[in-house]
């Protein structure tokens, strides 16, 4: 149990900077994700806390102690990886007691650990198993279970749900999230998926080019992302964004008032999320059918504006539309987000 | 706890890949590379009263024009390139043909056979030389008595001591015993070929002659590159084993079957009246050396850069 | 359809076994006489060895009457630990050129994979020059040096390649789980590339176990003889007892025989597996 510190951490491979001035607070017992775009850094961020990689600049502490000169083993962090990482020629007890017994652990402790672990995680049946034997779910949960019997300050996860197919995933979310509830250790996680990030986080940190774009809880992030990288990132089907003006304080699409913005008359573009659509005879948002999707409690429109522009809006599952049928949409003014012209988030 | 340590973020020396790596590249170093700069260097140098003195190319010059030595290195190089021309035009086309069919999908057996055909690849050359030797000696008669019963008895010779035929024979023993690798590349490159492309050719409307033929061929004709650069390199150098083992140093009969290797023995030692001599060894050694190289070069430049269009 | 099928098939059959028994046939023969009297090897060189036929007197002459037994040893010492030099060194340099990121760390990997290309023998003159002066002729050493020296580009190649291949992750677990990078590679990468050791080693000990040159020249001594120089001396000298020299080809054949017979699975998978990378 520990909170992570970061300081000023900088990353530069040779005249590459991977990660440029990051500093982060994580509380004890937090669940915090760091998500963001192939590329970002965060595993490298990740790596860095593990101690898989040097710093360039800056420091960690986990707890009061600074780690960042430690050797990974010493630093009180356990890991999980996307290719689960086991040892090919060990059974499942021996992957689990691996690391204890390296560390001198008396072989009555490291039992008791393993067995625990193996019960959490219902392992049992399979210790003398090898991993070659066991499905993917189950090799992911081994190497969870590795992590769990260091008994670790911090857990940390890269990508650990990557490789599984889509229904193992969701399962697999709920058991980290369960397991998270019954250890409430801190944990940091690091993931592509924005919806892993979303069920999973107490707080989400989204990186770009290895820099913090916004740091929040997941409900912040999807109501006031700061801006268009934030907004496009979170939230499922993507928010459309639209080329907009304002004039006289109203934020105008083709001549029809969206909703009010105490801002200097220009170019703005305004984030409309596909969920906060409706239908409606005199909406705002007129235009023709180019594809629509049904998806049987819920469909999607993807709606051609008269300016050229396009909009997908996330209806009921009682719509109907054809290709070319004529369609109004409607949002209420506080779902509306706008963007100045370097895409930060002005909405007020 | 307070944090005493000051830590420099400067990654301290990483010895141990130094560890890992030195052993391996010492002695490669000492027992690989540098014996063969050494004979490239030698080979700059003729003996002379007071040990040795630096000639520049003249060794090279000598071996090409001097009438002694350009006689036995033009045979030796000859020989070599009969050697290589009758391996691609005889060995590679048979074990492309037996790959073609032990890769029939449907094929029983396919490992038995595979296992057997590769069997001779692994014996020593003088193993197999001195088998064939007896096999085709008139001493025991086998080959006859076999012929006989073939009822073509009479066109029965001692192929290995007769100038017109000795060449041949000893590349058909070589033949005998490598067809193995060629197949097993090619074999392998045969089933490396997507089940999907060949479904796709048949419902296209292809039979299994074409589907070979403009197929699979096509897509194999990287692994024919590389079976062209290993029968290359094979046959200047391995190819001494088997004539020494079979003809002895003198590659007899009178020189018909001298190549390379046997030519670069007999300078170095020596033979008969003849004494070894280091400089004209190391200057033979570095002209094979220029031959693989060129051989290689085109292999990496051209022949392969072509080839790999076809890859994707 | 399935006639022409079945048809097809017994054709691709026949010509496979015809090619079989071209490659068994003289093998079969050469073992199948060693065990005859003279007088059967000539009288009826294609029957088996029983009743009258059968003798054992050239095994005799080979095992008892010469040095194969010495020569057999150096064989096996030379060509066990050229093979333990080749795997270990060879695993090593893989592991710190597929791990490690360092300055001039492809340049390296490429000049170590250059032997592939460039055979060893092409420098026998300075090589004999330089195991005289490290007073090494003679010996086993110079020749285990030399296989070692010729058997690490393609161990390193294929090590490196498979290593390449394995999830970088599972060296970074054990970092985590506080091993030193030295017992990451006793204790994680030793056993993952359990699977191409065999392929390496079969790769490696053929050649090796078979080579003419390099004994002929280094080591041509009676007491640092082995099996391949001395089935070519000891042929040279013993052309009319026609007994010993077939026996003496079968000792040499039997152990490559047996080693294959117990590998051929590995061997002939890496040669596929290699085949589709190169």
């Amino acid at each position: 149990m520990a909170t992570l510190s970061l300081k000023g951490i900088n990353k530069s491979f040779g005249s590459v900077d991977v990660i440029r001035d990051l500093s982060l607070d994580v509380n004890n017992g937090e669940f915090i994700v760091f998500v963001g775009p192939s590329g970002c850094g965060k595993s490298t961020l990740l790596r860095m806390i593990a101690g898989l990689e040097t710093l360039t600049d800056g420091a960690i502490s986990i707890g009061d102690k600074r780690v960042d000169h430690l050797p990974p083993a010493n630093r009180g962090i356990a890991m999980v990886f996307q290719s689960y990482a086991l040892y090919p020629h060990k059974d499942v007890r021996g992957n689990l007691g691996f690391a204890l017994k390296h560390a001198g652990i008396e072989k009555q402790e490291i039992d008791k650990r393993v067995n625990n672990a193996s019960e959490i995680l219902g392992l049992s049946e399979m210790m003398e198993r090898k991993p070659r034997e066991l499905s993917g779910g189950q090799r992911q949960r081994v190497a969870i279970g590795r992590a769990i019997v260091r008994e670790p300050d911090v857990f940390l996860f890269d990508e650990p749900l990557s490789n599984l197919d889509a229904a193992l995933r969701v399962h697999m979310r709920i058991e980290i999230l369960k397991l998270h509830q019954r250890l409430r250790n801190t944990m940091v996680y690091v993931t592509h998926d924005q919806i892993e990030a979303m069920t999973l986080a107490d707080r989400i940190v989204v990186l770009r080019d290895g820099r913090v774009e916004q740091v929040g809880t997941p409900l912040e992030l999807y109501k006031k992302p700061v801006n268009t990288f934030v907004a496009a990132f979170i939230g499922s089907p993507a928010m459309n964004f639209l080329q907009a003006n304002v004039q006289d304080s109203s934020v105008n699409l083709e001549g029809e008032s969206i909703c009010t913005l105490n801002a200097k008359d220009g170019p703005v573009q305004l984030g409309v999320r596909p969920e906060h659509l409706v239908v409606s005879d005199n909406g705002p948002f007129k235009g023709s059918v180019s594809v629509f999707e049904h998806l049987g409690g819920e469909s999607f429109v993807h709606l051609a504006l008269a300016d050229e522009q396009s909009l997908v809006a996330k209806l009921d599952g009682e719509y109907i539309f054809n290709p070319g049928d004529e369609c109004s949409l409607a949002i209420k003014a506080e779902h509306c987000h706008v963007f100045d012209s370097a895409g930060r988030n002005i909405t007020e | 706890m307070a944090n005493t340590e000051r830590p420099t973020h400067r990654r301290p020396i990483r010895w141990y890949i130094l560890v890992f790596l030195a052993p391996a590249t010492l002695i490669y170093t000492i027992f690989a590379i540098y014996p063969i700069l050494e004979s490239l260097r030698l080979s700059l140098f003729q003996a002379n009263e007071n040990g040795a003195t630096f000639e520049g190319l003249a060794n090279y010059a000598r071996l090409i024009q001097e009438p002694y030595w350009a006689e036995q290195f033009w045979n030796a190089f000859k020989n070599n390139v009969l050697l290589f021309l009758m391996h691609m035009l005889i060995q590679n086309p048979i074990a492309l043909a037996l790959a073609a069919l032990l890769s029939v999908p449907t094929l029983k057996g396919a490992a038995v056979y595979r296992t057997i055909l590769f069997l001779p690849t692994l014996l020593s050359v003088v193993v197999v030389g001195f088998i064939w030797q007896l096999i085709l000696s008139p001493l025991w008669g086998v080959t006859p008595a076999f012929m006989n019963f073939l009822g073509v008895g009479s066109f029965f010779k001692p192929w290995l001591g007769l100038e017109s035929s000795a060449l041949v024979t000893v590349t058909l023993i070589s033949i005998w015993q490598y067809v193995g690798i060629p197949l097993m590349l090619f074999y392998a490159a045969l089933l490396n070929v997507p089940e999907e492309t060949i479904e796709a050719a048949r419902i296209d409307g292809l039979n299994g002659w074409w589907i070979f033929w403009k197929v699979k061929l096509p897509l194999i004709l990287p692994s024919l590159g590389l079976v062209g650069i290993l029968t290359y390199i094979g046959n200047f150098t391995a190819s001494f084993d088997l004539i020494y083992s079979i003809q002895g140093g003198l590659a007899g009969p009178d020189y018909s079957t001298d190549v390379m290797g046997t030519f670069l023995f007999r300078t170095f030692f020596g033979f008969q009246a003849q004494l070894g001599d280091v400089y004209m060894g190391a200057t033979v050694a570095s002209a094979l050396f220029f031959i693989i190289l060129i051989g290689v070069a085109l292999y990496l430049f051209g022949v392969q850069r072509r080839l790999q269009r076809y890859e994707s | 359809m399935l006639i022409t099928q079945r048809l097809s098939s017994a054709g691709i059959h026949a010509v496979l076994i015809a090619y079989s028994l071209l490659a068994l046939f003289p093998l079969a023969l050469i073992v199948i006489n060693s065990f005859k009297s003279k007088k059967a090897i000539f009288r009826d060189p294609t029957g088996l060895p029983l009743g009258d036929n059968f003798s054992s007197k050239g095994y005799d002459s080979v095992l008892n009457n010469s040095d194969f037994p010495l020569y057999f040893g150096n064989s096996l010492t030379v060509t066990c630990v050229s093979l333990v030099l080749i795997l270990l060194l060879g695993a090593m340099a893989a592991h710190a050129l597929s791990e490690y990121r360092f300055p001039g760390d492809s340049l390296i990997g490429l000049y170590l994979i250059l032997g592939i290309m460039v055979p060893i023998r092409l420098g026998t003159v300075a090589l004999l020059q330089l195991i005289v002066d490290l007073g090494l002729a003679n010996t086993l050493t110079a020749l285990i040096l030399v296989y070692t020296a010729q058997g690490l580009p393609i161990a390193i190649f294929i090590f490196t390649e498979f290593l390449r291949s394995v999830s970088k992750e599972i060296k970074d677990s054990a970092r985590i789980d506080g091993l030193s990078e030295y017992r990451i590679f006793f204790e994680v990468v030793i056993p993952l590339v359990r699977p191409v050791i065999a392929t390496v080693a079969v790769f490696s000990m053929i050649p090796i176990w078979n080579d003419l040159w390099f004994p002929l020249i280094l080591s041509p001594g009676e007491e640092t003889r082995t099996v391949t120089l001395g089935v070519q001396q000891f042929i040279g000298q013993y052309t009319v007892n026609w007994g010993a020299v077939l026996a003496a080809l079968s000792v040499a054949i039997l152990p490559v025989l047996v080693m294959y017979i117990i590998f051929s699975k590995q061997l002939i998978r890496g040669i596929t597996a290699g085949a589709v990378k190169g």
